[in-house]
Formats: structure tokens, sequence, C-alpha cells
């Protein structure tokens, strides 16, 4: 694989949000063609992956070229929230 | 009556959300926990960035007392923002660098959640929500 091929758009299959977490395990992923069972709620039938990896930003940044295509982009984490909660008052 | 679920084994009350770029036509979708102790609503500087935002947009610049400290960020009026079945145009959301590693992009706050009644049916990973008429 060239550095070229290596930065390329690519966009996944259609899969479900269990096959997502299992492919990319505690990592942030941005989806688009979020099959909804209902819109006010996280539950889909599948999605497609258009970016993915360790910081919130670098699925945003892989996601980018698909902006034009997609008004909708989902960002989330395939792991669990851990760590301690902070207040935020103002 | 509207139903957010969530997902009651986690450690937060996770709900979905969406807010709009600044055109009203592209959006991002999230997972924003609920709380109830916060009086902002909270989103990462790297979602209103990519959503076409900046800070020369915002209308204040804010300190925020944390568990770890001072910390600053800015308010900011979006397009639109919507959780928990219900959508609000031209809306105020704070944005803040949240301590990573808990999954989420944000927090649903008070300034978001006041507009309602809610029940939160913790058990059942459920969240009645209505609109409040006032």
């Amino acid at each position: 694989m060239n550095a070229a091929h290596a930065h390329e758009p690519t966009i996944s299959e259609p899969l479900t949000w269990d096959e997502i977490r299992a492919r990319y395990p505690e990592q942030w992923v941005c989806l688009v063609e979020m099959d909804r069972v209902d819109e006010d709620n996280f539950e889909f039938r599948s999605a497609r992956v258009v970016g993915h990896g360790t910081t919130r930003r670098e699925p945003l940044d892989q996601a980018r070229p698909f902006r034009d295509r997609y008004d909708t982009i989902g960002h989330y984490f395939t792991g669990r929230s851990a760590g301690p909660v902070l207040r935020s008052f103002m | 009556m509207k139903v957010a679920r969530f997902d009651p084994s986690r450690e937060l009350i996770v709900v979905d959300a969406q807010v709009w770029g600044p055109g009203g036509r592209e959006k991002r979708t999230l997972a924003l926990a609920l709380d109830t102790a916060s009086s902002e609503t909270v989103i990462m500087p790297e979602i209103v960035d990519e959503l076409g935002y900046s800070p020369r947009d915002g209308e204040q610049i804010t300190s925020v007392r944390a568990a770890i400290g001072k910390e600053q960020g800015y308010t900011l009026r979006v397009a639109r923002f919507a959780s928990l079945g219900f959508a609000v145009p031209d809306f105020r959301i704070h944005v803040f660098d949240l301590a990573t590693g808990w999954g989420i992009d944000g927090l649903v706050g008070l300034s978001y959640l006041r507009q309602f009644n809610y029940q939160i049916r913790s058990a059942e990973g459920r969240i009645l929500v209505e609109r409040t008429t006032a």
C-alpha cells in the first residue's frame, strides 16, 4: 500500500452496531446511512463507517470527503464510557 | 409524550442528540450524557468546528469550574439542537473540552432540560419526556 492509497477515503459495507464494535473496538467512528429503528434514539439496523480512530478528531478528518454526499454523520465511541465524572457548573 | 432510551448498564445516562451546522443542512448525531447537575448543555469543540462554527461565532468566553480546576470555554448559538425526541432552533450551547475517556461528545444539561418535564426510569433505561407549555 503506498502513501496515496493509505489516505484514500473509504466507506464500509452496511454493518450492525455489534459488527462495528467488533471491527473497531474502543475507537471513535463516523457513521453514515444510519438506518434508525426510530429517529429519536440511537439504535439502528445498519450503518456504514466512513472514519475510525482512537481520538475524537481522527474519524471526523477521515469523514470530511463524504460531507458533500451526506448531510448527517454520526460520531460515536464503540467502547464504554469510563473514568471519573466531572461536574460542569458555570 | 416522547420516550428516549438509554443503556441502563452504563455508568452514565447516555442519550442521542443532533446538532446542526450554521447553514441548517449538515448535522452530526452524537452521544451525550444527560446531566441534571450541569447548568449548561456542552458540546466538544471538535464537533462544532467540524460543522463550520468557530470561536469567532461565540457569544462569550466562559470559565468552568470542574474537579480538575478551572477551564475556559465559550457559548455559541447553534442553528438547531435536538435530543430526547424534541428539537430547538437557535439553541445556546457551551463549547468546552471535556476530559477524554468518557466516550461521549458532551452533556445535555439544564439549559435544555428545563423546557421539559421528564421522568428518568433508570432500571428500564427509558426517559419519558413532555414539553412544558410555559
